[in-house]
């Protein structure tokens, strides 16, 4: 009776460290991809940064060529006697 | 307005996604406190635990879904506001080229004004020196008297002339007439043969004067030597000397001579030199008469 019993404890301890195992494995992998997800997240911030800063490069370098033209246009329309000619 | 439209159905359904990516926080946080409580309390641990595995990889798989939405619908955003800058870009090129053609335009017409409207005179060349033309017109009768005039006072003011910067302008404007005399004298073929003519006959005066210079000057010397012979010599050499005297001053009368037949100037000229050799060789001959005396 008492080898029955020291049988099933090593069976039991067996299932555990099997269990613990997997667990283990579980937990791993869902770190990684949650490492992942993290990278892809900080490319994507760069990626948008550096977008964002050209497009406001644009829009500044827009701005001052429409107020250029804006001044020539007005000193053009205050001489009428120029496009009379 | 369909522009406009599109444009705003993209930035809501962004703000949207970003809205329910923020909301899934708190759902994650309330389902890993359940989790958590119903692992403690419950006798069927590894039951329980199983049911927490599958429920936290759903909800990653979710956030995930979540996070992608809204990177892409940030990106399209941006590609769009980019094209759409990079089409006003291109409209600003535009009305910028047409604004210099402009300028352009109105810079050639004001040129095109201006130079119809001026007006540049042109001055010939003989109003720049206004004093060498008056020097030019006294000039004039100088020469012609000058020419009238003997050689010497024409070479005395060609030197005078030479020397001062404004005078040799003056000689080149003189110059310059020259030339336009002797065309207008080449027009007429008479006046060049007469000119021709005169130059010939002060040719040869000038050789006629310069002969006759030296030979005055061969004459002069001839005397000192006969009068430097001492008087205690021989008598044949007293008579030698004044053969070849004798002979000596046979030669320019014959020279003489041809001369008369030419002008009548050289012919007084001739009788002038003719007599004073003659009284210069009576003196001789007086001379050589006492000196035979005194040797006997």
């Amino acid at each position: 009776m008492a080898r029955a019993g020291g049988i099933t404890n090593a069976v039991n301890v067996g299932i555990a460290v099997q269990a613990d195992w997997e667990n283990r494995e579980f937990i791993s992998h869902i770190s990684l991809n949650v490492r992942r997800l993290f990278d892809f997240l900080v490319q994507f911030e760069a990626t948008t940064k550096s977008k964002l800063a050209s497009l406001n490069e644009k829009l500044d370098v827009l701005e001052r060529r429409l107020e250029l033209l804006e001044v020539q246009v007005g000193n053009a329309s205050a001489n009428p006697s120029l496009f009379a000619t | 307005m369909t522009f406009d439209e599109v444009s705003m159905e993209h930035g809501k359904s962004f703000i949207f996604a970003l809205q329910e990516l923020k909301n899934l926080r708190p759902q994650l946080y309330s389902a890993a406190d359940y989790c958590e409580k119903s692992y403690l309390n419950s006798d069927k641990k590894p039951m329980v635990l199983d049911n927490m595995k599958d429920y936290v990889v759903r909800a990653l798989v979710n956030a995930v879904d979540h996070l992608g939405t809204v990177a892409y619908k940030l990106s399209d955003i941006l590609e769009k506001q980019t094209f759409d800058v990079s089409t006003m870009d291109l409209k600003v090129s535009t009305l910028n080229q047409r604004l210099l053609t402009w300028h352009m335009y109105t810079d050639k017409e004001g040129l095109r004004q201006q130079q119809l409207l001026a007006f540049i005179p042109r001055h010939h060349k003989h109003y720049i020196l206004p004093n060498p033309v008056n020097k030019k017109v006294h000039f004039i009768p100088h020469r012609k008297i000058g020419a009238r005039q003997n050689s010497f006072q024409t070479r005395t003011r060609l030197h005078s002339s030479g020397t001062p910067i404004s005078k040799t302008l003056s000689w080149h404007l003189a110059s310059e007439t020259k030339s336009t005399l002797k065309k207008q004298t080449s027009r007429t073929s008479k006046n060049t043969k007469d000119s021709k003519f005169y130059k010939k006959i002060s040719g040869v005066f000038h050789l006629l004067d310069s002969e006759g210079s030296t030979r005055m000057k061969t004459s002069a010397a001839q005397p000192h030597l006969t009068n430097g012979v001492p008087t205690s010599g021989a008598a044949t050499q007293t008579m030698g000397a004044t053969g070849r005297d004798a002979l000596k001053h046979s030669k320019p009368l014959t020279t003489y001579g041809s001369f008369d037949d030419r002008n009548g100037r050289e012919a007084v000229q001739v009788h002038t030199r003719s007599k004073s050799v003659l009284s210069s060789f009576f003196v001789k001959q007086t001379a050589a008469k006492l000196k035979a005396g005194s040797v006997l």
